[in-house]
């Protein structure tokens, strides 16, 4: 098939907005994939997506469609990753397209990430066709969705598709009008070889398999291949495209969506947005938009039972065979024992880390607190780089401390505006603008810093709004701010896993929150235990464990010495499971109840 | 009773030596009992009986007997003429007709005139009585047998016979009991004037009624409230004249059971009768457990066979320090420094060091005791104690 019979697209949409039922229904549509075969949310193959209606990976398919004017054209469909966390992932798999679907649900209206996506696809350069999906819903309010439309996006109304994913309304006329809008493949004339990578996958018999697009030229078995980033060659093993299973086939021409097998094994060297080109006859241009994605979000994971860490090592190694933009590396602590100082793409990228290695992999593991990477400039201008608390110089030394900050998009109800503006000034943000977007609805742009969103912010954002709420993040700058380590000491000895960095003003609250945490926690001891935090050597907020009362045993006599010797011994052997801490044997789960808590 | 005094004083110059003689005989098994006890029949009387006398010539006395004490089961199960025969056995050890302190536990339903002259005869000095309660209501709740008239009966009958000390024996932190209940029971004990009162906060025992209960939720533990209780407990006797000399024992002044302070002082005693616990001739250990296998354990030839450790100066010292410190008296650490120089003192000293800074020990001169909050944590004092030997075993 000639590549202008060719459309490359995705669909975008905020979570919910029913992306993969409407791609389930395009597959059937197209005898993709036969009804009888098709479970529901055939695209999003993990659990975790399923169970979240996000998508993760990229599960491109490729499509073959009889137009109305009576030709046949191959339709490939991009399931693009759902979540600001892998934006640039999504920016690399709308890359790969020419045009995209922007789903709006009928009845919810334009939400946050319906922004975002939009403005990513219009950096594309993208043709977007909006559809407004679920009209079939009583709650359907179409006025409302082309009105935002043009008001909110610039997209003008009559454009919109009305369609329903479930009831397969309108089906036929998306596929028509990605036949018809989207424009047939781009810079196929290029005279090398040149395919973007969009993803990659590790399989255990077969290596890193790439996830290409096709922009100029052909690709095939036996070729030698070099990923240009960084000159690195190999043999091609096999080619073959998504049908949606893998398929081998003999070649991938321009315009071509599919995937590449060759001699390297570690996903970590086959990087999103890459460039793939041919040893032999080398492209001397890149595609654009390549960059190499460094992890924002940090924390230490632990196993909860120390027996498991190999096990968690495994899993980890696993995970980051196919999740390149995860990253680990050991470390250690008092409270916690052995474990791992992990980096991620954000919030959802390290929750669902941590949910795959429990669910996946079987392994009990704590987190510590998220953290986020400071710029650190030192007195005399030496520079460095935090992202564990733990590691932060002596404050003495510290010129200033730079944090990350986020330019965020909230959509809300007008009634919460109130309880949300506070959440903001709570978090330390600044609001730059307000716009109304409908009778019931506000945006808001503001300014805040990441680490004040690490923990809670959208819980509370959902919980205040009633799940109305919608957020949406890209990074901004890095802004000097008033940041101390607090330390959190037991029996003056600091307990690594409660370190954190937090706001001067914010400290004393969070410092006394823990320790009264801690001492509520930890179960009564027999010495007198103080739990104090610290900034800097000075005490700012203390707490004491509470005294143990009486574990006398009544009866004591010649017959009971035996037994009372094993029973102490007993007791003795238990404190020896416990983290020794300031002289206090503590329970280790004791400090992950209090992680737990917070 | 002068005559006494004269051999208590000749005895004290040596090293103590006690008896420990174990009657397994029980009517019935108490909610809260884990002692092993069997139902009295004639033949099995006369099986322990002899076993008794058979296992007293296999010990090697190798010093007259300080004190006895008979406990059980119940003791007072036996009838006079078998009290007379198991007095006998005692009285043909060395020592064993001019006793310090002899001991028989009684419960009250069994407490007859006849038995009493069987235990005046013999030469028993000290009768202690199980009594737990005086509310017929928690009596019922612990499976005793008895009845508050029997207890009177019974108490008045021991005055009469003029043993030279009574013990009570209360229970308390009893499912349901209040404060108020238990304050009752201790005043209830002294108006009647015993020389000793022993109260035992009920402990729940694996293999006891109680335990099956408290597993399944049925009781509940309160830490607090037995604390409270424990307190109030302490008050009360002190001020009533009975001074506390252990974690659950009182006396009025010379009434102490020398026979337990010297157990408590990891001195020397010899149990017999089955699951009676030994500590004698470098060597601790306890019989089985069961009666027709204790016999047949004497008829080859053997005693002593569960739970052997052989008693290094080190493990004594490390005992005398984990019971010792359960004495209001406390323990002579110097003493022992002395006796077992190569023990690991310097663990030890760092933790009478801590105790004494957090309030629960105090020190003066050589002797080191345990504070009211202190004796009241005295399983972590003894784990801590257990701890700072092994940690500078660990490190020699």
């Amino acid at each position: 098939m000639p590549a202008k019979n060719t459309r490359n697209f995705c669909i975008i949409a905020h979570v919910d907005h029913g992306k993969t039922t409407l791609s389930d229904r395009l597959l059937e549509h197209t005898h993709t994939i036969e009804q009888r075969v098709m479970t529901d949310q055939h695209l999003d193959s993990m659990d975790l997506e399923k169970e979240r209606g996000i998508t993760i990976k990229s599960h491109p398919v490729t499509m073959t469609y009889r137009a109305k004017n009576g030709q046949d054209y191959k339709l490939n469909l991009m399931d693009t990753p759902g979540h600001v966390d892998f934006s640039y992932e999504v920016s690399r798999s709308l890359a790969a397209c020419e045009g995209a679907v922007l789903l709006i649900d009928a009845a919810q209206g334009v939400e946050a990430q319906t922004v975002a996506n939009a403005h990513l696809a219009f950096a594309q350069k993208l043709k977007v066709i909006p559809v407004i999906n679920k009209i079939d819903l009583p709650s359907a309010n179409l006025e409302l969705c082309t009105r935002q439309l043009e008001d909110i996006l610039s997209i003008p109304a009559e454009e919109a598709i009305l369609a329903s994913g479930k009831s397969g309304i309108g089906i036929e006329d998306i596929l028509e009008a990605v036949v018809a809008r989207v424009p047939s493949p781009r810079w196929t004339d290029y005279p090398q070889t040149r395919c973007l990578v969009f993803d990659s996958l590790y399989d255990s018999y077969r290596g890193c398999i790439a996830y290409v697009r096709v922009f100029s030229g052909t690709i095939k078995a036996h070729d030698m291949m070099m990923l240009m980033s960084n000159g690195q060659k190999a043999e091609v093993k096999e080619v073959g495209v998504f049908m949606p299973k893998m398929t081998k086939i003999g070649s991938l021409g321009a315009g071509d969506v599919g995937y590449i097998v060759s001699s390297i094994k570690n996903t970590a060297d086959v990087k999103t947005g890459d460039t793939i080109t041919l040893a032999a006859r080398p492209a001397t241009d890149m595609l654009p938009g390549y960059k190499e994605v460094r992890p924002l979000v940090f924390c230490g994971l632990y196993p909860l039972e120390s027996d498991d860490y190999e096990k968690l090592k495994a899993a980890l190694g696993r995970l980051r065979l196919n999740d390149a933009a995860f990253v680990y590396a050991s470390e250690s602590s008092l409270a916690l024992g052995f474990g791992f100082r992990c980096g991620f793409l954000g919030l959802l990228h390290m929750e669902i880390i941590q949910e795959r290695i429990r669910r996946e992999h079987g392994v009990d593991i704590i987190s510590t607190y998220p953290s986020v990477i400071y710029h650190v400039i030192k007195q005399g201008g030496e520079e460095m780089d935090v992202d564990n608390p733990v590691n932060m110089p002596d404050p003495g030394t510290i010129l200033e401390i730079k944090e990350p900050t986020i330019h965020a998009s909230i959509i809300l109800p007008n009634d919460s505006m109130g309880d949300i503006l506070s959440l903001i000034m709570e978090k330390r943000g600044v609001c730059e603008h307000t716009d109304t977007l409908d009778m019931n609805r506000v945006m808001l742009r503001c300014v805040l810093p990441l680490n004040e969103i690490l923990v809670d912010f959208n819980d509370r954002l959902k919980s205040i709004t009633h799940g109305y709420g919608s957020m949406d993040y890209e990074l901004g700058d890095y802004l000097t701010s008033d940041l101390v380590k607090m330390d959190i000491m037991i029996n003056g000895d600091p307990v690594d896993a409660f370190a954190c960095i937090v706001h001067r003003e914010k400290a004393e609250a969070k410092g006394r929150q823990l320790c009264e945490k801690l001492a509520e926690i930890i179960p009564p001891q027999m010495f007198k235990v103080a739990i104090q935090a610290a900034i800097g050597g000075k005490i700012i907020a203390r707490d004491n464990v509470r005294e143990m009362r009486k574990d006398v045993t009544a009866k004591c006599y010649g017959g009971d010495i035996s037994r009372k010797r094993k029973l102490l011994d007993k007791q003795k052997e238990g404190k020896k499971k416990m983290k020794l801490i300031g002289k206090v044997s503590i329970p280790p789960d004791a400090f992950i109840k209090v992680l737990q808590n917070n | 009773m002068s005559h006494l005094v004269t051999e208590q004083a000749k005895a004290e110059t040596g090293a103590p030596l006690g008896l420990y003689v174990h009657v397994p005989f029980c009517a019935s098994t108490c909610d809260f009992c884990a002692f092993y006890q069997v139902k009295p029949t004639a033949r099995s009387v006369d099986g322990f009986l002899t076993g008794i006398a058979r296992e007293s010539e296999m010990v090697a006395w190798d010093r007259p007997l300080t004190t006895v004490f008979w406990g059980g089961g119940t003791p007072g199960l036996l009838s006079p003429g078998d009290l007379r025969r198991l007095g006998v056995v005692v009285r043909g050890i060395p020592g064993g007709a001019t006793m310090q302190e002899w001991t028989v536990e009684l419960a009250p339903a069994s407490v007859t005139p006849e038995r009493l002259a069987a235990l005046r005869e013999i030469g028993v000095t000290r009768v202690s009585l199980g009594v737990q309660s005086f509310q017929p209501g928690l009596l019922d709740a612990l499976g005793r047998q008895h009845t508050r008239e029997q207890v009177d009966r019974a108490y008045d009958r021991i005055r009469s016979a003029g043993f030279a000390s009574v013990n009570l024996d209360l229970m308390f932190a009893l499912p349901g009991q209040t404060a108020e209940e238990w304050a009752a029971d201790v005043r209830e004990a002294v108006s009647r004037g015993p020389d000793h009162i022993s109260t035992y906060c009920l402990t729940f025992e694996e293999d006891t009624a109680l335990w099956v209960k408290l597993s399944q939720g049925r009781v509940k533990l309160d830490p607090e409230h037995e604390a409270r209780l424990y307190e109030a407990t302490w008050a009360q006797l002190g001020a009533a004249g009975y001074g506390q000399y252990e974690v659950s024992n009182f006396a009025r002044p010379g009434h102490a059971c020398r026979h337990n302070l010297n157990t408590w002082r990891m001195h020397e005693w010899v149990g017999l009768g089955p699951s009676a616990a030994s500590q004698q001739a470098g060597c601790r250990g306890a019989n089985v457990a069961d009666l027709d296998q204790w016999l047949a354990h004497l008829s080859r030839g053997e005693r002593v066979t569960e739970d052997r450790v052989a008693l290094t100066p080190a493990l004594l010292a490390e005992d005398a320090l984990i019971f010792g410190l359960r004495l209001n008296a406390g323990v002579n650490v110097v003493e022992w420094r002395d006796r077992c120089p190569d023990a690991p003192w310097l663990a030890v000293e760092a933790l009478l060091t801590r105790l004494v800074e957090d309030g629960l020990a105090l020190r003066e001169d050589g002797t080191v005791r345990l504070t009211d909050r202190g004796r009241l944590l005295a399983d972590s004092v003894g784990a801590e104690v257990m701890a700072a030997f092994a940690e500078e075993a660990v490190a020699l």
